[in-house]
């Protein structure tokens, strides 16, 4: 039976935090939303006007609540993942907790705004803008919902002490599932909300 | 399922990096805020892309802790951002010409 | 074989060849049909011909896909089946009800089938690939409930593993979405985008984890390879494929009278539907490269690594030539589809179900692999089908490129008769490549009768 010790080195060797499994579906989910972003990228190119003034409609103090909320929730993430590898899984879930609020302030947030912008009547079909802004932003609520599920299984997997030095993995794979999608949103939120 | 390799206690940062670096993300999104409100042109597009690079190389490195993975999902993921933020400064380009 | 109640998967494979070759014989007199108008008529009218091969092809692929199961489940959970004999009552069931709907179609006028069998009951014939009579579709699912139910029950009460849990979650997905065949609402949007929950979300949905089911379970044995990497692998291909085909139905909503965004939905994600496909190609490739014994079955592997290859040129970079809205809009429905569909069918599903019959057959017939003799005349059907198809799809992208050209793009179209007759080569050429196809059905079949005298020893 093999001792474990850690050690202190300068420069960590070479690894992937997560299983391989994990990090080829957060390749794939990338590059779906990345043929999204193309999607709306080069029409709104075809649609300057259109997009320009159709995004004065948007909250964009609302995206960037949600952009400091997401990588605030991040943030709180690789606290729990520096608690669990320092061997206090149990006492850092609280960590995880506060990510896991800041992502249902997220939620909140865009329900909010989806609130409004169903109000004012803006649907899929109201403007070629209006379908790229509710559907890339809906796919990335259904995965900030599908991150947040995650964060509570792993929230439990802390309490019960299941994480720790020598068991990282499903910790870490949940984790960068979790950055995927504050990575995404990272894009998301200049492209529509910002750039005219 | 447990691995059984010493994870090296340096993999995902210090508390203190973390904290600095949060703080870094916040200001910058705060900048990229302030730019938006601003009118549209090239040089301000190319900032704000230029800002959401860093941002999400600083995720991807220190948050996904590519910064010491093996160089391929390292370059890939930088190589994922790099490409898309490319692309829509392209896109941005071809929309003003 | 490791259990004896595996045997059951032998009749199934059986009626799924002799279904395969009834399926090419329509399709030859279909080809036929298409340069030589009248050809049978009016015995075997051109819409009857195409109803009986489009429906035994996928009547011969459940058989396979049931055979599969029957053989794969019990050595999966270290079992034996629930019920031999539920599988053997089965099969007779299917075989009959499916022999009777096929006589069905050819010896009564369609409108007096329906008025036989109570379509006024609840109307569920008339379209493409449902044309079964609603007391056939409703056997369909008591077979299909029974046989999961036969599956189920093995599983439950054995080992669980990756390749028997997708495989489950692949066979139920199958069934469940076959409940829509019975829904058929009056709106004609409507009735076209259920249409499609049927057959999109079949296969390019729950069949597609069917498919990499077979593939990683004939690898594991052949390569040798560790089940954990295999099933790794699986769970990467199957997730790719949901995330990128459940939405990417939507490129079949284009044109139909669905709302405008569907056209954005369904490019984008379907265009990501080859990946998946290239990931199991990668996959193949790489399990039988890293393969840590040389299985005496060469056959099966080449079926495998061919599936692979032909299941990523037809359903992903076919399919991808024309999922585009902008470039659908002008090839919709033209032999471009035709072509698409040939090679996507027997790529993926053919091909894998022909790759375990090629693994699983002499193992249940007690050998580890066929004699040098009989592997290599497989080998050459192998390439003689596969060639053929090859083929067959070339000349049906040339026909339909020529036809999307002066049909719909010209400054001034032609006709759709006046079209037909300019790509009538390219149909010749197709039924000469259809008649190598059969040449290698038949070679297939014969080298299941060839002995020779260095059979492996058995399992």
């Amino acid at each position: 039976m093999s001792h474990h010790t850690l050690t202190l080195s300068a420069t960590p060797s070479r690894r992937l935090a997560g299983d391989l499994a994990i990090w080829c579906f957060i390749g794939a989910e990338l590059v779906a939303f990345a043929a999204f972003f193309g999607a709306y990228a080069f029409t709104r190119a075809s649609h300057v006007a259109e997009f320009n003034l159709a995004q004065q409609g948007l909250n964009r103090d609302a995206g960037a609540v949600n952009t400091l909320l997401l990588l605030t929730a991040s943030a709180f993430v690789v606290r729990a993942v520096q608690g669990a590898l320092a061997g206090r899984a149990r006492a850092d879930a609280v960590w995880l907790l506060a990510a896991i609020v800041c992502g249902i302030g997220f939620l909140g947030v865009k329900g909010v705004e989806y609130a409004a912008a169903f109000d004012q009547g803006i649907s899929l079909s109201s403007s070629t803008f209006h379908m790229f802004y509710l559907s890339l932003t809906f796919f990335h609520f259904m995965h900030v919902i599908l991150g947040l599920i995650i964060l509570v299984v792993l929230w439990a997997g802390m309490r019960a002490g299941r994480y720790g030095p020598q068991d990282m993995n499903g910790l870490e794979s949940g984790a960068a599932y979790w950055h995927m999608v504050d990575l995404v949103w990272l894009i998301l939120f200049p492209l529509v909300y910002v750039i005219h | 399922m447990s691995s059984t390799e010493t994870i090296p206690a340096g993999s995902h940062g210090s508390p203190a990096g973390t904290l600095r670096l949060w703080l870094a993300l916040i200001v910058a999104t705060l900048l990229t805020w302030q730019l938006g409100e601003g009118g549209g042109s090239l040089p301000l597009t190319v900032a704000v892309l230029g800002i959401a690079l860093l941002k999400g190389a600083a995720v991807a490195l220190d948050f996904m802790a590519l910064r010491h993975a093996p160089p391929l999902w390292r370059n890939l993921l930088l190589g994922w951002l790099l490409f898309v933020c490319a692309l829509i400064g392209l896109a941005y380009w071809k929309g003003i010409a | 074989m490791q259990y004896q109640s595996q045997a059951v998967a032998k009749p199934y494979f059986i009626a799924a060849i002799a279904l395969f070759t009834g399926q090419i014989l329509f399709g030859l007199i279909m080809g036929m049909q298409y340069v030589v108008g009248d050809f049978l008529f009016p015995e075997i009218p051109f819409n009857v011909a195409r109803m009986v091969h489009t429906n035994l092809l996928i009547v011969w692929l459940l058989f396979g896909f049931m055979g599969a199961a029957y053989y794969m489940v019990p050595e999966e959970s270290e079992t034996e089946l629930y019920s031999p004999k539920l599988a053997i009552a089965l099969f007779w069931i299917f075989l009959l009800a499916g022999a009777a709907t096929v006589l069905g179609y050819l010896f009564v006028p369609y409108a007096t089938l329906a008025e036989l069998t109570g379509n006024d009951l609840l109307a569920t014939m008339g379209r493409e690939f449902l044309e079964q009579p609603l007391p056939t579709k409703l056997g369909i699912v008591v077979v299909a409930l029974a046989f999961l139910f036969n599956i189920t029950m093995t599983v439950l009460k054995g080992r669980k593993t990756a390749i028997s849990t997708v495989l489950l979650i692949g066979l139920w997905g199958l069934a469940i979405f076959f409940l829509f065949s019975f829904y058929n609402p009056h709106n004609l949007v409507k009735d076209k985008y259920y249409w499609w929950w049927v057959v999109h979300l079949w296969v390019e949905g729950v069949w597609e984890l069917i498919l990499g089911a077979l593939l990683a379970f004939v690898l594991i044995k052949v390569t040798g390879v560790d089940r954990e990497v295999i099933e790794k692998w699986l769970y990467v291909i199957i997730t790719l494929t949901l995330v990128t085909g459940i939405i990417g139905t939507g490129h079949h909503y284009y044109w139909i009278g669905a709302p405008e965004y569907w056209q954005w939905w369904g490019s984008i994600f379907s265009a990501l539907e080859p990946i998946p496909f290239f990931a199991m190609t990668v996959f193949a490739f790489n399990m039988v490269n890293r393969r840590r014994r040389e299985h005496p079955n060469k056959a099966a592997v080449l079926w495998a690594l061919g599936t692979g290859v032909m299941a990523f040129l037809g359903a992903g970079v076919w399919g991808f030539l024309h999922t585009l809205a902008p470039v659908n809009y002008y090839t919709h429905g033209s032999q471009i589809t035709a072509a698409h569909g040939h090679m996507a069918f027997y790529g993926a599903y053919v091909m894998v179900v022909l790759t375990l019959i090629s693994y699983a057959m002499p193992i249940i017939r007690g050998r580890a692999a066929n004699s040098n003799k009989a592997q290599v005349l497989e080998m050459w059907s192998f390439w003689l089908m596969t060639i053929a198809m090859v083929f067959i799809t070339l000349f049906l992208t040339a026909a339909g490129i020529l036809q999307v050209w002066l049909q719909r793009v010209a400054e001034v179209p032609m006709s759709f008769m006046a079209t037909q007759d300019q790509v009538a080569l390219f149909y010749w050429m197709r039924e000469w490549a259809g008649v190598m196809f059969l040449i290698g059905l038949i070679v297939y079949i014969v080298s299941f009768f060839v002995n020779g005298d260095d059979k492996a020893t058995a399992r």
